[in-house]
């Protein structure tokens, strides 16, 4: 029976976040030899997150606190650990964090009864992760942050505004302008 | 993605699936066609039609059942000769649906039925299948699938041949008889009876007229089982009635209620109105009427039971129907009277316990649990409350929101565990509530009401659950709530249930969110329940004010631990305040625990992290603290109690790892709660809904580990010696703690009597508190005992087996593991 296919899908797989960019991390070779690869071995033999009991929590409010996420996260079990995802430049939160359990289970629970509720007013996403190694806890994003925040178009005052990519932007075209039109009015100064 | 993502229109979408959407750099992104050339339709072939119509069947309310069914069933038997495949596919397809979906069994029954009329051979093999399923999960006490196994079978009694399913029935019986004469605690054969009970309306409805005599035999028979009241039901009682009201009736068992609702059933002729019947056809469809009447019958292979049967991976409790929506001036939703109430619960009992992988799909079933009964059984969905009064009595006044959401509380308020962890039914309510808002969220409103106006009687467990759920609930709808209506509780005592409950849910949901926030949600009248260190988020540091004792030793240690100094340089400030402590008459001990405890906490208070390390630094010294004296252990949870004390959720969490890293004993955390600041506070400190969480997740802490080691397959010696010593530790945790409520129970307690203040109303509050909390620990101790029994005589079992084993060669014992 365990081999049938569920009729209802479950929520505590990993999602394609994690399963594509594995895919990626195989260089030279093309999706073709992927595709064959993957059908001689249907099932990947280790997988890692077989027992994985970390999750990555993203689109939290820049302003959540740790406290906040212990309170919710408790519900499905004790917390081992806690890391609060940060900028890499200011150290201070940039919106995502990973949560360890205890067990395998809890992070399973966590996946089906906590990602996609509120925390802090705000849907959270979780992700079942292979686990938390030094280096992650900060964003990847050019400016210190997380990549999505770089470019995003919508204004959310939980995580700095409009992307920052983007307010870099307009403060360069602002200052570009500002200066062209001191420059302007020194040449023309200048030129009498 | 499985089914239900592949359907078209409609965003049933999970969140985890939804197709990530990178930065829009194209405007019109959305209208931007990626796929190419439209794709020639072809209509999917015969098996992937079956499949996807199964799945969602009886779903489509405007889809007419019998249209339904006859079409999934022509299809199948017309692709009977040109696809092999499928015959299996479809059998296995209907067994696993009868276990994940149990609101579909009689739709899928009622296709098997049609499908008989042409390919009588698929019910052979359908049959064998089910047999040798039902037999494999009798063997390993998976009685919920034995009795959806039961229910399919039951709902093709009609083209069985003999008896049907009856003597499985009365097999099922005979062994319950056994298990009930052998102990009065058993759990099985209630189960067992509970099983016969539910299988017994889908025969009478199936196969109508024929078994009436069959029925009542077995009625009969089952009577002195059920209505018998279990041994354990007084520790799973949801309400606990004061003394004064002694009067007031305890909850009914559900195998109780289920035995007279079906005896009234019996007498009425079986009309059984709420269950469907897919496989009546109208009058017009004579020939169709025709051809089920003289479809081929079929032997049921024999169901083999063996001898002894076993518990199951589940602890087996005996269950009390609860219901948030009794006593109201209409009927909302069955009343326990009618067999409707019974049998709608368990089909979304087992919906919702089965289905917990994805909330989403749970909550539609909920909302939609009219689809699934028969026509007319509910009101129209989303009618208002107030107009039920308003619909002409044949008509049913039961709102089905009010029915599902009634469901769902009863697993929430369900003692001693629900078979999920609580946050699954809160994800539950919260995924309905976001579907049909207008529909459920009024639901859940009257369901508030009602709890918070019994909360005085509730079990503090389950009081404690309410607050719980409650907080996190409106957590998720932007902090909303009528607070205007419990305004007048504000003004009265702290002790007063309600009060408390209103304190509890307040810090609950700062915790959640900040204090400012809540704050802004909340009435005047509420105001200063938000105190003000609620609302600082780093706590005073006692000893920045000269004035406090020991200040600048207070200052010194904690500039220290900042720098990370040496311990060296500490223990001279430390040996200082002990001298300073003995010249004014204090416990050095005491003293200088506390200076350093809130110094490492001061040092922490930026965040959870930092007082982590902080405590991970200085561990040594903390532990050699909590050491040396009781008084010095029991400063180090009041320090921290103390100081994080604006912020309750921070405080238990810090005492939960200082419980890890051994620096706490539970014992000391219990003591300092239900002897130390119970005393100091005179008793208030029982009203305190973050007290209460306190010690029951200490509590729990302390018997999840004997669990941990007492499912262990084998001990080693040293293992049974430590476990041993646990066990004894647990056993005197709660004797402590049956002495400390007792007395605070029966007014005994010091703190009490020497009060002299003669306030009768605070002390009958306070006795009262103390009552319901020994409720609550002597029911867990009942159960960790009964647990610790059953552990034993398993582990017993198998190291009889092993040893038998190795008498026999190293195979058997393999097998025997993998069994077990």
């Amino acid at each position: 029976m365990r081999g049938q296919r569920p009729t209802v899908d479950r929520l505590d797989r990993p999602s394609a976040y994690f399963n594509n960019r594995n895919k990626r991390r195989r260089p030279g070779q093309d999706r073709r030899d992927e595709e064959d690869t993957k059908m001689q071995h249907d099932e990947p033999e280790d997988d890692p997150l077989k027992d994985a009991t970390t999750l990555y929590v993203g689109n939290l409010s820049f302003y959540t606190t740790e406290e906040q996420v212990y309170e919710l996260f408790s519900k499905c079990g004790e917390i081992k650990r806690l890391i609060m995802g940060l900028d890499r430049f200011n150290k201070t939160p940039c919106g995502f964090c990973f949560v360890e359990y205890y067990t395998h289970q809890d992070a399973l629970d966590c996946m089906k009864y906590i990602g996609g509720t509120k925390l802090d007013e705000r849907i959270i996403r979780t992700d079942l992760d292979p686990g938390f190694e030094e280096g992650r806890q900060y964003g990847r994003g050019k400016s210190g942050g997380q990549v999505r925040d770089e470019y995003r178009e919508d204004y959310d005052e939980g995580r700095g505004g409009l992307g920052r990519a983007i307010q870099q932007a307009e403060r360069l075209r602002d200052a570009e302008r500002r200066d062209k039109e001191n420059d302007h009015g020194s040449d023309h100064g200048r030129l009498r | 993605m499985a089914d239900y993502d592949r359907r078209p229109g409609g965003d049933r979408r999970g969140y985890n699936n939804s197709k990530k959407r990178r930065y829009q750099d194209r405007p019109d992104d959305d209208d931007y066609d990626r796929r190419g050339p439209r794709r020639r339709f072809d209509a999917p072939p015969p098996h992937v039609r079956i499949r996807k119509q199964l799945l969602s069947i009886a779903e489509n309310p405007m889809r007419p059942w019998h249209e339904e069914v006859a079409s999934i069933a022509n299809l199948f038997t017309d692709s009977w000769e040109d696809d092999h495949m499928l015959r299996g596919n479809f059998v296995d397809l209907i067994l696993q649906l009868a276990v994940e979906q149990p609101l579909k069994t009689p739709f899928l029954a009622a296709v098997v039925l049609v499908a008989n009329t042409n390919r009588p051979e698929v019910v052979d093999m359908l049959l064998t299948k089910l047999v040798a399923n039902t037999e494999a999960r009798i063997g390993q006490g998976e009685w919920r699938d034995v009795k959806l196994y039961l229910k399919l079978l039951a709902c093709l009694q009609s083209c069985l041949e003999g008896d049907g399913v009856f003597p499985v029935l009365e097999e099922l019986f005979l062994r319950a008889v056994d298990l009930q004469t052998a102990s009065s605690e058993d759990t099985i054969g209630t189960e067992l009876v509970k099983i016969i009970l539910l299988t017994l309306p889908y025969v009478m409805a199936a196969a109508p007229g024929q078994w009436q005599q069959k029925a009542a035999d077995l009625m009969e028979k089952t009577e002195i089982i059920a209505l018998e009241p279990h041994a354990l039901q007084i520790l799973i009682e949801p309400y606990h009635p004061e003394s004064s009201e002694e009067s007031s009736t305890p909850s009914s068992s559900v195998i109780k209620l289920l035995q007279t609702q079906l005896q009234s059933e019996a007498n009425n002729g079986w009309a059984l109105p709420c269950l469907p019947r897919p496989w009546e056809f109208p009058p017009g469809e004579a020939e169709q009427v025709s051809k089920l009447a003289s479809a081929a019958k079929h032997a049921l292979p024999l169901i083999a039971i063996p001898q002894t049967v076993v518990a199951g991976p589940r602890p087996l409790f005996p269950e009390v129907y609860f219901s948030v929506y009794g006593n109201q001036e209409v009927e909302s939703v069955p009343s326990i009277n009618t067999a409707a109430a019974c049998l709608i619960r368990d089909a979304l009992l087992d919906t919702i316990n089965i289905m917990d992988y994805n909330r989403n799909i749970t909550a539609r079933h909920l909302i939609e649990v009219d689809c699934f009964f028969a026509p007319r059984t509910f009101a129209a969905r989303a009618t208002p409350f107030d107009r039920l009064r308003d619909i002409e009595p044949p008509k049913s006044t039961w709102k089905p929101e009010d029915v599902a959401v009634d469901a769902v509380f009863s697993q929430l308020f369900q003692l001693p565990n629900p078979e999920h962890k609580l946050v699954y039914y809160h994800a539950v309510l919260t995924e309905a509530c976001k579907l049909a808002p207008a529909a459920i969220a009024p639901s859940l409103g009257r369901a508030i009401r009602y709890l918070y106006r019994n909360v005085h009687h509730l079990d503090v467990e389950l009081d404690s659950r309410f607050l719980d759920w409650f907080s996190h609930h409106l957590s998720n709808f932007g902090f909303t709530w009528k607070w205007t209506e419990w305004v007048d509780d504000v003004f009265l005592p702290d002790l007063h249930p309600r009060k408390a409950f209103i304190r509890g849910a307040i810090d609950k949901e700062i915790r959640l969110s900040f204090a400012q926030r809540i704050k802004n949600t909340l009435p005047e009248a509420y105001q200063d329940l938000v105190e003000p260190e609620m609302e600082k988020e780093m706590p005073d540091f006692k000893f920045l004010d000269d004035k406090t004792p020991f200040a600048a030793e207070g200052r010194e240690i904690a500039a220290l631990l900042r720098k990370k100094a040496a311990d060296e340089e500490m223990q001279p400030v430390i040996e200082r305040i002990h001298a300073l402590a003995l010249d004014n008459n204090l416990d050095p001990l005491v003293t200088s625990t506390d200076v350093f405890v809130t110094a490492v906490l001061h040092i922490g208070s930026k965040s959870l992290s930092h007082v982590l390390a902080a405590i991970e630094r200085t561990k040594d010294r903390l532990t050699d603290a909590g050491a040396a004296s009781d008084a010095a252990r029991a400063q180090i949870t009041t320090a921290v109690m103390t100081y994080w004390g604006g912020h309750p959720g921070v405080a238990i969490s810090i005492v939960e790892k200082l419980l890890n890293y051994s620096i706490l004993a539970p014992s000391a955390v219990i003591n300092w709660a239900l002897v130390s600041h119970a005393g100091e506070t005179k008793g208030q400190a029982l009203a305190r809904a973050h007290i209460y969480e306190l010690v029951f997740h200490t509590v729990i802490k302390v018997t999840t580990r004997i669990r941990q080691v007492a499912q262990k397959p084998a001990l080693t010696p040293e293992d049974e010696a430590a476990h041993e010593a646990e066990v004894r530790s647990m056993r005197e945790l709660f004797r402590a703690m049956e002495d400390a409520l007792v007395a605070w129970a029966t007014g005994a307690k010091d703190e009490m009597l020497e009060d002299g203040t003669a306030d009768a109303e605070r002390e009958t509050f306070i006795r009262r508190w103390g009552e319901r909390w020994l409720r609550v620990f002597r029911r867990r101790a009942a159960i960790e005992e009964a647990f610790l029994l059953e552990a034993g005589k398993e582990r017993e079992k198998r190291a009889a087996a092993a040893a038998e084993g190795n008498g026999n060669g190293a195979e058997v014992d393999v097998e025997l593991e993998d069994i077990a």
